[in-house]
């Protein structure tokens, strides 16, 4: 379980939060949803170990965060980021080959399927839109082989058929995965979650 | 395939070269180079005392500017990161020269070498701590401490009187005029040292590529990872600055026409920006010294001078573009 213990953080003089707490379990998937500015990147990124809590702390499977390196974290837990930066030609087989062997899962050609880059990937992820590069992005935060699954908003660049393709995914994996998804747009995926929280 | 026949051009065209480096210079040889070895007289020694140390060290000294110029890209993600640019060059040179102008020691020994390392990373770190960030910002601080740098290494050359000290043309634009075996003997391991720490990260410098934060939830402390370079770069360029001066544009050109001919993976990028790295240099330190002979064009000149537009027309072809600066 990644366990949010009463935590505190600020940015400047604006808290976003303030004595928080919530948990993430294996086999359930739990929305994150809220408006512009209330936090949500902010709270993957305490997740991720990437920014400290002020006061209180975070936990994965009983360990804090701050005890563990990156690749102990990066053993636990797989990040997709809202953004990543590509900016060398790469192909997108090469990206999805980044991790080593023992950290990545045997087979991605499902993911890589139901994800659509199946047929793009001999190609240069420079080359490709920012929704084929979105996908891009999940697929290889999906590859790493982890418990919990944290995802930026993955449909922010996705057509309708996309997103229920990912949704089909995200439910499939959290039979056995623990999975946050963050989306300002929760209307039409909401009721797929077990479970969803908004921040003010 | 097309990897395969560019690595059996490329050592073919080295070796081609290599050997052209040991036949043509101004004394001409009267029998060829096979029948002179472990033989005795004015064609062995210049064959073997002066030609084969400097076409030696242009190989090994032009394959670390090459993997330098690859590592110094990937770590500081930008495509105009180049050793000479970011400091290291000039740190290296200060640290060499202050060691001879305070008499601690003179141009070609141990401790030289180990102060033109050491001064290298210190300089990389000062600049990273200095930089406001890692696109614009850094590049700019990298070159006001390099001018700073190489201020007061022009200026300890000018008050010393040190007969060592070499002349401000042979820091700046770099020569290979005084590699002897002997040089070439002590250098080589701070080299193979440099080049194997450059090897050990390359697979992770391609998932830093993506950026920090995605390095660090991927499993690689972007930190400690930007140190170990900054490490293996300091080898690399400490150990080629102590015995032949900065020497330009090898470091920025080869890894753009690497990226060109066999993509961006770090690992192979490496291999193959060594050898490129050898080809450039033994073939400039080739030209500046026949050229004009008897005398020898500084050798920064002439990469300058062939680089700059070897760069320009690299950077107008598509392929070779790198997407954003951040």
């Amino acid at each position: 379980m990644i366990e949010i213990k009463s935590i505190t953080f600020a940015r400047g003089n604006h808290e976003i939060y303030s004595a928080f707490s919530s948990h993430l379990d294996m086999g359930e998937s739990v929305l994150l949803t809220g408006p512009n500015g209330s936090g949500k990147s902010t709270l993957i990124q305490l997740m991720g170990g990437l920014l400290k809590p002020h006061s209180g702390s975070i936990e994965i499977d009983g360990s804090n965060i701050d005890s563990l390196t990156s690749k102990e974290q990066a053993l636990v837990r797989s990040i997709a980021p809202q953004r990543r930066s590509f900016t060398l030609a790469f192909t997108v087989d090469q990206i999805m080959n980044f991790l080593p062997r023992k950290a990545r899962i045997d087979d991605n050609s499902y993911l890589m399927e139901q994800l659509g880059i199946q047929k793009i990937r001999n190609k240069k992820v420079t080359e490709l839109s920012i929704g084929q590069q979105e996908r891009v992005s999940l697929a290889l935060a999906l590859t790493q082989r982890a418990n919990y699954y944290l995802l930026d908003e993955p449909f922010s660049a996705q057509d309708s058929e996309s997103t229920a393709k990912i949704m089909e995914l995200i439910t499939e994996l959290k039979k056995e995965k623990g999975i946050l998804v963050i989306s300002h747009n929760q209307d039409a995926i909401s009721k797929q979650f077990d479970r969803v929280i908004s921040l003010a | 395939m097309k990897k395969f026949s560019i690595y059996v051009s490329g050592f073919a065209l080295l070796l081609f070269l290599f050997w052209l480096s040991l036949d043509i210079g101004i004394l001409q040889l009267h029998s060829s180079i096979f029948s002179l070895i472990g033989k005795h007289g004015l064609d062995a020694t210049t064959v073997w005392q002066v030609r084969f140390p400097r076409a030696l060290g242009a190989v090994i000294i032009g394959a670390g500017l090459g993997v330098a110029g690859a590592i110094a890209q990937g770590i500081f993600r930008n495509p105009l990161a180049e050793p000479t640019l970011i400091g290291l060059s000039s740190g290296a040179t200060l640290g060499t020269i202050a060691l001879i102008a305070s008499g601690a020691s003179i141009y070609g020994t141990r401790a030289n070498i180990a102060s033109a390392v050491l001064s290298a990373a210190i300089t990389a770190l000062l600049v990273q701590w200095v930089a406001p960030g890692k696109g614009f910002g850094f590049l700019l601080t990298g070159i006001a401490i390099s001018a700073i740098l190489t201020s007061i290494a022009g200026l300890l050359i000018s008050i010393s009187p040190k007969p060592g000290i070499q002349s401000i043309t042979f820091w700046d634009f770099g020569s290979l005029a005084l590699l002897n075996n002997s040089t070439v003997g002590m250098i080589a391991p701070y080299l193979e040292v440099g080049i194997i720490i450059c090897f050990l990260i390359s697979r992770r410098l391609d998932i830093y590529s993506l950026g920090e934060s995605s390095s660090h939830y991927m499993g690689v402390n972007p930190a400690r990872l930007r140190l170990i370079a900054i490490m293996g770069l300091a080898f690399l360029i400490g150990a080629s600055v102590s015995a032949v001066g900065s020497i330009a544009f090898i470091g920025l050109l080869v890894p753009h026409i690497v990226r060109l001919l066999i993509g961006p993976a770090h690992r192979k990028m490496l291999s193959l920006s060594a050898l490129i790295g050898a080809i450039v240099l033994l073939l400039a330190d080739f030209l500046a010294r026949t050229l004009i002979q008897p005398n020898e064009i500084p050798l920064g000149l002439l990469t300058s001078l062939l680089g700059a537009p070897a760069l320009i027309i690299l950077l107008r072809v598509k392929r070779a573009s790198w997407v954003s600066l951040d």
